[in-house]
């Protein structure tokens, strides 16, 4: 039976995919140009509140699914444009490259956002 | 031809018996408003070089027959207009990712049996043939039906950058066919289509570039099928690693 373990890595790839652009725009918008650039942010910027917000857990389990999945969402990207650059012959090693890249991004994440 | 209007067609040749080396060879045909550039190509063949070979049947756009490259791009000959081009000259080559056999003729051997791959037809389980037709109804029509409009002329083929990369790659056209008859309510073949369609070679071949749907003159969106057809590929591989005992 010619079963593909490619669709496991497209479920990530796709997840990804629509985590990156639900997310990332409204997290950069907000982040980079509101918070910092407008009178909205005076009040909200404050290093305590915003820490009070990120270590709500739904929010951490939130930031790190997104995170997540983005990572294995680039990753898979990656591996396909190389491929598609003439790579295709070692796909396994770039599998295991990129892959592995965003498994550790991940337990980053992981570490990160557990440890705040 | 003293004072009529021209327009130049550089075309492909190559002819495997006599000399074997492909060059390019310009004609100089009557340019007329209305004529396509199947017209033109036939006009060589009738009035300038009969030994010039290349495919057609309708000239409607219809059986898929003279798919061929015109300046660079997968076209219907038939379909497209010497206007469009005019005054400048026309490049006539054969479709890119297939084997040539002579002139703008390629060999569609390879292509044919990417398709019979696929099983293109509809799979029961009932021992016999039913006495009268399966029903079905428009709403059940309609989930398949674009797919089902596809006329074989490949050139989705020739705009796909993965066939070159992956020769065995099945290709938009097959897997737009094996999933509009997944999608069909009569039929019943889809865990037996999954074994061609599941592979490293099938869906997963395609990284979604979406050219096929760019050039298909009948407006397939081989894209949009295939992308439909990894959801259902990703399905049965989850349910095969999380439920190894269910039914196939
Ligand atoms: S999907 Fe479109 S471009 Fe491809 S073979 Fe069918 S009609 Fe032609
Ligand atoms: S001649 Fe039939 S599609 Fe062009």
């Amino acid at each position: 039976m010619n079963r593909s373990n490619e669709a496991f890595w497209w479920s990530l790839f796709s997840a990804g995919g629509v985590m990156a652009a639900l997310f990332m725009p409204v997290f950069i918008v907000l982040t980079g140009l509101v918070l910092p650039f407008t009178t909205a942010g005076d009040a909200d910027l404050d290093y305590d509140r915003v820490h009070q917000v990120v270590t709500w857990w739904p929010v951490r389990i939130v930031l790190f699914v997104v995170v997540f999945l983005s990572l294995f969402h680039c990753a898979h990207r990656i591996r396909h444009i190389l491929m598609d650059l003439g790579l295709r012959a070692v796909s396994t090693v770039l599998a295991a490259l990129c892959y592995s890249g965003a498994a550790a991004g991940t337990v980053a994440a992981l570490f990160v956002l557990g440890t705040l | 031809m003293a004072g009529e209007a021209t327009i130049t067609l550089e075309v492909f040749r190559y002819r495997p018996d006599d000399d074997g080396e492909a060059t390019i060879q310009d004609y100089r045909v009557p340019y007329h408003e209305h004529w396509v550039v199947l017209d033109a190509l036939n006009w060589i063949k009738d009035h300038a070089d009969g030994t010039l070979s290349f495919r057609w049947s309708c000239r409607m756009g219809v059986c898929g027959s003279c798919g061929m490259m015109v300046n660079g791009e997968a076209k219907l000959t038939c379909a497209v207009f010497l206007k469009d081009y005019y005054p400048s000259a026309i490049r006539v080559e054969p479709l890119i990712n297939f084997p040539v056999e002579r002139d703008l003729v390629i060999s569609m051997d390879d292509f044919l049996a990417k398709l019979q791959a696929v099983k293109p037809w509809l799979i029961r389980d009932d021992e016999e043939p039913p006495g009268a037709e399966y029903l079905q109804t428009p709403s059940q029509l309609a989930q398949y039906q674009q797919f089902s409009m596809c006329i074989n002329c490949m050139l989705c083929y020739a705009a796909c950058p993965e066939i070159d990369g992956i020769p065995d790659f099945l290709g938009p056209a097959a897997i737009a066919l094996a999933h509009r008859y997944n999608l069909d309510s009569r039929d019943q073949g889809q865990s037996e289509r999954q074994e061609v369609l599941g592979g490293e070679e099938a869906v997963w071949g395609c990284t979604f570039v979406g050219e096929c749907t760019a050039v298909c003159p009948k407006n397939v969106d081989p894209a949009g099928a295939i992308q439909q057809a990894k959801v259902a590929s990703t399905k049965d591989w989850y349910r095969h690693v999380l439920l190894p005992w269910g039914k196939r």
